[in-house]
């Protein structure tokens, strides 16, 4: 066995240039990300802009595709998705933030910590679907609420908003996205030095502003990554506008996987493009937000203490 | 530490004038007693330092002080006159130096010293200017707009201090402030202290397990063993006159012999150690009984030689034959191991002109050493561990 092992040791050696391995570690994994990321997403933009005779495809560049999908309502359905994605990733912001505060200071009791942490992870084990199907069983024509409210005499007749609407979107990413946000804000708030509340404390801060003044800033790596880890997946899920928006709210990554469905490849990539478009633009826009406290880089190096 | 004996007089502080009152603190941590019944006070303007090792309460009075942490039980902790009690760490009036510093990473060295004015609410024009008096103080003020991270130990150290010292506190509390610098800075920052101490007139509290920095800073030391005080007074008290075979052994007494008291009188006890009579000044807690166990705590500075052939038997010294052991060489001395019939004694040899092989006795004086309880506790009733910081 370590004999087989040497030997190949050699062969390795013979055959690649005598490099550090972070070098090697690092190419490699530039190839594959290049191979494996960059090379679909180029593919993708190259075909949005051909177009389609029959089966087979015209090379001739053009914008028909992206014509076309703003003509029939494009427009409408990209300011919904960044709309409804904007306001599901602030939501989320507003409670995770106190909640990760809560979990990762305020917290003693372990046992309580360890319940709370299955909770935020047990969800992912279920298939997506499933995960929001559920719901329809709650908020449906004949669901768990509309039941009471006709119980209970509230209504009259059920109410209909509560599923294939935005507000069954909105309920729906809420759950599904909590835990992108909690988690690395709780990191990053865990992170923090009891010794920096305390300092800040004994030099006269009450709490609110040890919380804006130091808290606030020291989590904020952990609040840009929990943003971008909710908005931009939210912009590329496919099953919760699907199943909790129905026909009624359509979003963009829904529409797409809707075309390839019905084999429209071509709008499909055009669609996707854009989908690309926006989550690069909410990329500077980030950057742009964090230029008054130095810039990504200077929040990062903040970790470094 | 030659002339660690030699007081240095300070400024001369008032008595009466009480900034500071704790009376009888407890504080359990779960099981354990960190401090145990402790009452403390501290005039205006002096340099009281807390001593012990770890897990000696020390720092848990501190914080106590700082509000950082609330006391299991209480009787009454005033600072300047007014009952501290119910008010939290932010409206107290003293700041504290924390042992890491606890220095903002996100903040320059100016925003880190201007934050105790900034929470009051102070503009930023005098915030600016009473930030960068603070810096002078320290003599940082062109570190004004550092990083943190860019600053060495030591400046971190001092921006700490000008952030402490920056809103004007009325008591400085300084959590082993020294303890994360290397040994020459140690000691040039502790004359920088010291010299802050003399300007500011400012009441400092100072934590430390170093007897060594307790001695060259304090006016006064409270020792501190397993939540409880076994020894408070001026840096000479501790020093020459240990309350107990504990303290004795803290501050650094290298020989500590056991035997029982055999006689008192007027002050001096004799105490019979094998088939020897030592005699010293009694510095223990409490009448010294006959009969009872002691400890006769000697510095190895103080025994001194007499050659093979010589006769020591004046009045007021005390003497053992002894022959010679082993020698180590530290450079501006030798600490020189005797062997007697009642054990080693440890010897401080500074002049090489001594021969140490060829030897009658050693002995010294009674008014140098001293007669100490053989208590090696912290007083009655503390059998329990208390390991907390």
């Amino acid at each position: 066995m370590a004999a087989t092992l040497t030997a190949n040791d050699d062969v390795m050696r013979r055959l690649l240039p005598r490099l550090p391995a972070g070098v090697w570690s690092l190419s490699g994994f530039t190839v594959v990300w290049f191979g494996g990321i960059v090379i679909p997403l180029l593919a993708i933009i190259l075909v949005s802009f051909f177009q389609g005779r029959g089966i087979r495809i015209n090379l001739d560049p053009t914008f028909l595709q992206y014509e076309r999908f703003f003509s029939y309502g494009g427009s409408d359905l990209l300011a919904r998705s960044v709309r409804i994605a904007a306001t599901i990733t602030f939501i989320e912001l507003m409670i995770a933030f106190p909640f990760a505060l809560w979990l990762a200071k305020g917290c003693k009791n372990n046992m309580v910590r360890l319940l709370t942490f299955t909770a935020l992870t047990v969800p992912f084990f279920l298939s997506p679907a499933a995960r929001v199907i559920v719901w329809r069983s709650v908020f449906g024509i004949n669901g768990v609420v509309n039941q009471a409210l006709l119980a209970t005499g509230a209504v009259d007749e059920p109410v209909t908003w509560l599923i294939f609407s935005e507000f069954a979107v909105h309920f729906g990413f809420l759950g599904a996205f909590f835990p992108t946000m909690v988690w690395p804000i709780f990191l990053s708030i865990s992170l923090i030095d009891n010794d920096f509340l305390e300092a800040s404390n004994d030099l006269g801060a009450n709490r609110f502003r040890t919380l804006v003044h130091v808290i606030f800033p020291l989590a904020l790596p952990g609040v840009v990554a929990g943003i971008v880890f909710t908005f931009i997946p939210m912009l590329g899920d496919t099953v919760v506008a699907q199943h909790m928006g129905g026909n009624n709210v359509l979003m963009l990554s829904a529409q797409v996987q809707s075309l390839i469905g019905v084999s429209n490849f071509l709008v499909a990539a055009a669609l996707a493009a854009v989908v690309l478009g926006i989550m690069l633009a909410f990329q500077v826009l980030l950057w742009a937000a964090l230029k008054p406290v130095g810039g990504l880089n200077e929040v990062f190096a903040n970790l470094r203490r | 530490m030659a002339n660690s004996d030699v007081t240095v007089p300070r400024a001369a502080v008032g008595n009466g004038d009480q900034i500071l009152h704790v009376e009888h603190a407890t504080h359990r941590f779960g099981d354990v007693v960190a401090l145990d019944d402790v009452s403390i006070t501290a005039r205006r303007g002096e340099f009281l330092t807390l001593l012990g090792e770890s897990g000696s309460g020390k720092t848990t009075l501190l914080r106590i002080v700082a509000g950082l942490e609330r006391p299991t039980r209480i009787a009454r902790i005033a600072i300047d006159g007014e009952d501290v009690s119910a008010i939290p760490a932010s409206r107290r009036n003293c700041t504290t130096v924390f042992q890491h510093y606890a220095l903002f990473p996100h903040m320059s060295v100016g925003q880190n010293v201007e934050y105790g004015l900034r929470v009051r609410g102070i503009d930023r024009d005098q915030r600016r200017k009473r930030a960068e008096d603070a810096l002078a103080l320290v003599r940082l003020l062109d570190k004004y707009g550092r990083r943190v991270h860019q600053l060495s130990g030591g400046e971190r150290q001092r921006v700490a201090l000008a952030r402490a010292l920056v809103t004007q506190p009325a008591i400085l509390l300084l959590d082993e402030p020294l303890g994360a610098l290397d040994e020459k800075l140690r000691v040039d920052m502790q004359v920088e202290l010291l010299d802050l101490h003399e300007k500011l007139g400012l009441t400092f509290i100072y934590v430390t397990h170093s007897q060594e920095e307790a001695l060259t800073m304090s006016d006064r030391i409270i020792l501190m063993r397993r939540g409880r005080i076994v020894q408070e007074g001026p840096p000479t008290d501790l020093f020459d006159r240990p309350a107990s075979r504990f303290v004795a052994d803290f501050m650094g007494v290298e020989n500590l012999l056991e035997g029982t008291i055999e006689s008192v009188q007027n002050g001096t006890a004799s105490v019979r150690i094998g088939g020897h009579v030592i005699s010293g000044a009694w510095s223990g807690t409490g009448l010294a009984e006959r009969g009872a166990p002691a400890c006769v705590a000697v510095r190895a500075e103080r025994i001194r030689l007499a050659p093979r052939g010589a006769t020591v038997d004046e009045p007021g010294v005390n003497a053992l034959p002894c022959t010679s052991g082993a020698t180590i060489y530290k450079g501006k001395y030798l600490d020189q191991t005797l062997d007697t019939d009642i054990g080693p004694v440890k010897a401080r040899i500074w002049d090489r002109g001594v021969d140490v092989t060829d030897l009658e006795a050693l002995w010294w004086r009674e008014s140098e050493c001293a007669i100490t309880s053989a208590e090696n506790g912290a007083g009655a009733g503390s059998g329990e561990e208390a390991d907390a910081a």
